[in-house]
């Protein structure tokens, strides 16, 4: 059996990839090292009757391209949105951001009259950011080190796209790139409690403080979902983030895509610097023209091809391209939902998220923890209750709770323990505990996931949920590395397509689908 | 209309705002600058002299002298001794081998790779920065002669400039070197007057900063005795001891400035103020753009760094001295900082000039006015307990170093730079963005001080540019 295309990794960016492929008509078999498909976007029931979006639990930046060409309503893909925000504060009070625009502006009010005015300006000029940084995504980042007609075309593209933005966004997209996500904000709002938690957004996956500059593009990377797609809002999958991937699967294997799981790749076969096949961990091979991987670019080229495949420099530019996992998720089944001290009850803020990030000062602690080498001792949490708005991820009566928390650094000072992982999930829930007294008592399981864990089950390099860390010296043509950001590889036929590349992590597909346009384009294997 | 007696007023006697005044004298102007502080500054000046400045203004012929010690730093090693960097590379390395012989193998490579990169810095500096918003063809062609002339430089130095730049200075060592004392020397200049630590993204910027007009494998600014050269130069007249600031008059035109809170004015049809922005427009903001005003408002100049000066007689041990053993000791430090204390353990370097010490000590936030005679003493004794186990001898005389902190030094927050030299607010973006060339929103008035491009610890360079640019748009009939 022979295929035109293997596409090494059943993520969403593999399943995305395959899709598109098998779509222009080509034979593609996707191998999956896992039992089930969709990488860090997998919904698993770890305790009998709890489902959990184990890892990523949150959607939004999905290309709204990908969801109309690959038609994933149809193929069950259904977003229920997320309805709020609420900060508890460390005084017994706290901000809320709600669905309706003017609830949200008096709770801004209550707080700051001043913020209250500054607010709508600020959406609007992120919004417009968000849009002008958009064309980017879907555009295969043009190399300014290059001559080439194609790559000179691009640069002036990009150069004339951004002086067409005007002289005060053009200035804005330099501040977001370049500024500190609490800098930024400081410049809009007086509010700590709302800078605290409006920056949380830009420290995401990052091993990055709110006051380390490079803080405010990962802020705005995370505001291009809010307004993508029918929902323009963060939302939940419903039946969990892996029904993302398995829409995208049924989607690819109605193109006629095989897709094999439990399945693991041990390398990539290549004769005369051009890719021929795979070898499985069990010993068959596969030959294909065409070879794809998805895996992150340390695994892609440090593990898949034997160093003597690729260029020196090349390799040592892998080999410094930087991951430092610094996230950890705790699941919880809970028999009941806790109440808050600033909120008492159970309520419409339970079907939003909470926001650990009482103030910058308090982020910031976090973040000096790590930067040590241990995890926070009162870490920054995004806590959502996803059983409230998809009431079959629980048992009737039963509520599983998914808890983001930063910081937990994958080289953790003696390395990562079962102790220490339990020490971690104790520093966690003690932590909620302080915000919702007797919420430990709803605990029935509780599964701790460190970076360690992460990359163990998903392969996401030292647990980086991005596959990379998105700083401004490894985004778009220095993703993954100069020269290499155009989902092509030095072996002729091998290609990568994961978030490792341009434009990078979330869910969001961008990556798959541009590396499989660039396949097409090359002529796809045939 | 009346006659007035000046063309042009130069407020502030430092260096930038002496070079302007001087290249204005030169094209025939008759210029007076004034000066707040009533005696010039005995120390010399930190920072490269642009051959343009010295060369157009005849300034080696005037006694200018541009020194650089060698070795031109010296750090002490945990199990006592010194590191000590030479100008001569090979002497270097054989320095640098005692601590690590795989980083004394990284050098020459490291400092060669560096240079490249201050000589792009250098040739943007020395001109006011590209107006990226320009529809004037000229200017369009100056930009693309500037990314020409990088793309020549090859390829390694175009990925260089994207990849180190926005880096921080700790991932950009670590990436080189393993040798704390080693990284430590060289992380230091990576957060001179910065709030940030050496993990802080856009440090590695403010490294190559500081080397822009070194000779390879130096990271520390020379000294010079150019504002004293200045000063003996003739052609302008020098008023000390007043505090100046642009005024308009009630049609909103300027008029030239004002003496003190309630004094005088002195007619002029042009004002250039080297002072720092956030502070130079106290008397005509309400006249001014509010989005101006708010851009100006919100330059961040957080003053971090106590300057310090101890007379002191009889020889050193030392030239340049750091101390900063680490990466890790200066992140620690920054961390206090952060959330507006001193640092324990501030990075202290030493400069020996003649009959005096000056001194750097970062951490030292700026107070907002919270800071007392208390403070002082701590701060002292901050700086001498980090210094004593290396130069025993400073212990005798800690009772006459003077330190001023950032509250001290008559500043916006104390900020030496007059704003941080972080990426937002560089090249296009300084001192605010849309007005970086020098001219202010108010007819016939410029800046031309460390506020503008290319900022400080570059003497001269915004000050001739601003000149440059001041001369071209008020050509006289």
């Amino acid at each position: 059996m022979r295929y035109d295309a293997i596409v090494i990794g059943g993520g969403h960016n593999g399943l995305v990839t395959a899709a598109y492929l098998a779509r222009a008509g080509k034979k593609v078999l996707v191998l999956e090292r896992r039992p089930r498909v969709g990488g860090a976007a997998v919904t698993e029931e770890i305790f009998p009757g709890f489902k959990f979006s184990m890892f990523s639990y949150v959607v939004s930046l999905l290309r709204p391209e990908i969801i109309r060409d690959l038609d994933l309503p149809r193929h069950g893909l259904h977003i229920l949105p997320l309805e709020s925000t609420v900060t508890p504060m460390e005084n017994g009070d706290y901000l809320a951001a709600w669905a309706d625009h003017d609830e949200t502006r008096r709770e801004l009010y209550r707080h700051s009259p001043r913020d209250a005015e500054a607010y709508d300006e600020y959406g609007r000029l992120m919004h417009f950011m968000a849009q002008a940084v958009k064309p980017i995504l879907s555009m295969v980042p043009p190399d300014p080190t290059s001559f080439a007609p194609g790559d000179l075309a691009g640069l002036l593209k990009l150069g004339k796209h951004f002086r067409g933005l005007g002289g005060e966004r053009l200035h804005a997209l330099v501040k977001l790139m370049t500024m500190s996500s609490a800098d930024f904000l400081d410049e809009w709002f007086e509010t700590d409690v709302l800078k605290a938690t409006k920056s949380a957004s830009g420290i995401i996956g990052t091993f990055l403080g709110p006051r380390s500059p490079g803080t405010a593009y990962v802020l705005l990377h995370h505001y291009m979902g809010e307004l993508d797609g029918v929902f323009r809002a963060w939302g939940f999958a419903k039946g969990g983030t892996g029904a993302v991937s398995e829409a995208i699967a049924s989607a690819a294997r109605a193109f006629g895509a095989e897709i094999r799981c439990d399945a693991p790749v041990s390398r990539v076969t290549a004769r005369s610097g051009t890719a021929t096949g795979v070898v499985l961990e069990n010993g068959d091979e596969l030959a294909a023209d065409i070879v794809v991987s998805s895996l992150d670019p340390r695994r892609t080229f440090l593990q898949l091809l034997e160093p003597d495949q690729l260029p020196p420099e090349f390799v040592a530019d892998i080999r410094r391209f930087k991951f430092r996992g610094s996230s950890g998720k705790v699941n919880l089944a809970l028999d009941g939902l806790p109440s808050f001290t600033c909120m008492p009850g159970v309520g419409r803020q339970h079907r939003g998220a909470f926001s650990i990030s009482p103030s910058l000062d308090y982020v910031e602690h976090a973040y000096d923890d790590a930067k040590y080498g241990e995890f926070s001792r009162r870490p920054y949490m995004d806590i959502v209750f996803p059983s409230m708005i998809d009431p079959g991820m629980a048992p009737p009566g039963k509520h599983v709770m998914s808890i983001f928390v930063q910081y937990a650094p994958y080289h953790l000072n003696g390395g990562w323990t079962d102790a220490k992982r339990e020490a971690f999930g104790d520093a966690v829930v003690n932590t909620v505990e302080c915000f919702a007294p007797g919420f430990k008592s709803h605990i029935l399981h509780r599964q701790v996931l460190t970076p360690l864990d992460i990359e163990r089950i998903t392969g996401l390099s030292e647990g980086n949920i991005f596959a990379g860390e998105l700083a401004l010296h490894q985004l778009f043509f220095l993703r993954p590395a100069p020269g290499w950001a155009k989902f092509t590889t030095p072996v002729r036929g091998f290609y990568q397509s994961g978030s490792g590349t341009h434009p990078g992590g979330g869910i969001m597909g961008a990556s798959g689908r541009l590396a499989a346009l660039r396949i097409l384009k090359d002529g796809g294997g045939r | 209309m009346t006659q007035s007696r000046y063309d042009a007023i130069v407020i502030g006697a430092g260096v930038n705002g002496l070079v302007t005044a001087h290249f204005l004298a030169r094209a025939g102007r008759r210029v007076l600058v004034v000066e707040r502080e009533p005696n010039a500054n005995a120390a010399l000046d930190v920072g490269w002299v642009p051959p343009q400045v010295v060369h157009e203004l005849d300034l080696a012929r005037q006694g200018l002298r541009i020194t650089q010690p060698d070795p031109w730093i010296a750090a002490p090693l945990e199990g006592g001794g010194r590191l000590e960097l030479w100008r001569d590379l090979d002497r270097s390395v054989e320095a640098i081998r005692r601590v690590s012989p795989a980083d004394a193998a990284k050098w020459p490579d490291f400092c060669a790779r560096m240079r490249k990169l201050a000589t792009v810095l250098e040739r943007l500096y020395v001109a006011p920065p590209p107006d990226i918003e320009s529809r004037d063809p000229r200017e369009l062609t100056r930009i693309a002669g500037l990314g020409l002339y990088v793309r020549r430089l090859g390829k390694q130095t175009v990925i260089d400039l994207a990849r180190v730049l926005p880096m921080s200075i700790a991932e950009l060592l670590d990436d080189w070197f393993e040798s704390d004392a080693l990284k430590g020397v060289l992380g230091a200049v990576g957060v001179w007057h910065l709030k940030q630590g050496p993990r802080s993204g856009g440090t590695a910027f403010n490294f190559l900063h500081h080397h822009v007009g070194n000779p390879i494998g130096v990271f520390r600014p020379p000294v010079s005795n150019i504002a004293s050269v200045l000063l003996g130069l003739p052609g302008i007249e020098v008023r000390r001891g007043q505090e100046a600031m642009p005024v308009h008059g009630p049609d909103g035109h300027l008029t030239g400035v004002g003496l003190g809170p309630h004094g005088d004015t002195i007619e002029a049809p042009l004002v250039v103020t080297s002072a720092d922005p956030r502070a130079a427009f106290e008397h005509v903001k309400p006249d001014l753009d509010p989005e101006f005003v708010r851009a100006i408002d919100n330059i961040k100049c957080r003053g971090v760094v106590a300057k310090g000066t101890l007379a002191w007689q009889g020889p050193t041990s030392f030239t340049n001295l750091c101390v900063a053993p680490s990466l890790e000791y200066l992140e620690r430090a920054y961390d206090a900082a952060k959330y507006g204390r001193d640092s324990e353990r501030p990075y202290v370097e030493l400069r020996a000039e003649d009959g005096r010490i000056e001194v750097h000590v970062q951490y030292v936030p700026f107070r907002n006015g919270d800071s007392n005679a208390e403070h002082d003493r701590e701060l002292r004794a901050a700086v001498v307990g980090v210094l004593a186990p290396h130069v025993p001898e400073i212990k005798a005389a800690e009772s006459r170093l003077v330190l001023k902190s950032p509250d001290q030094l008559h500043l916006t927050e104390g900020h030496l730079y007059h704003g941080e030299l972080t990426l937002d607010q560089i090249l296009f973006m300084r001192p605010v963005p849309g007005w970086s060339r020098y001219r202010m929103p108010l007819q016939g008035l410029y800046l031309c001080g460390a506020g503008t491009h290319p900022g400080g610890g570059i003497a001269g360079a915004a000050g001739r540019n601003a000149a440059r640019v001041i001369l071209k748009e008020t050509k006289r009939s």
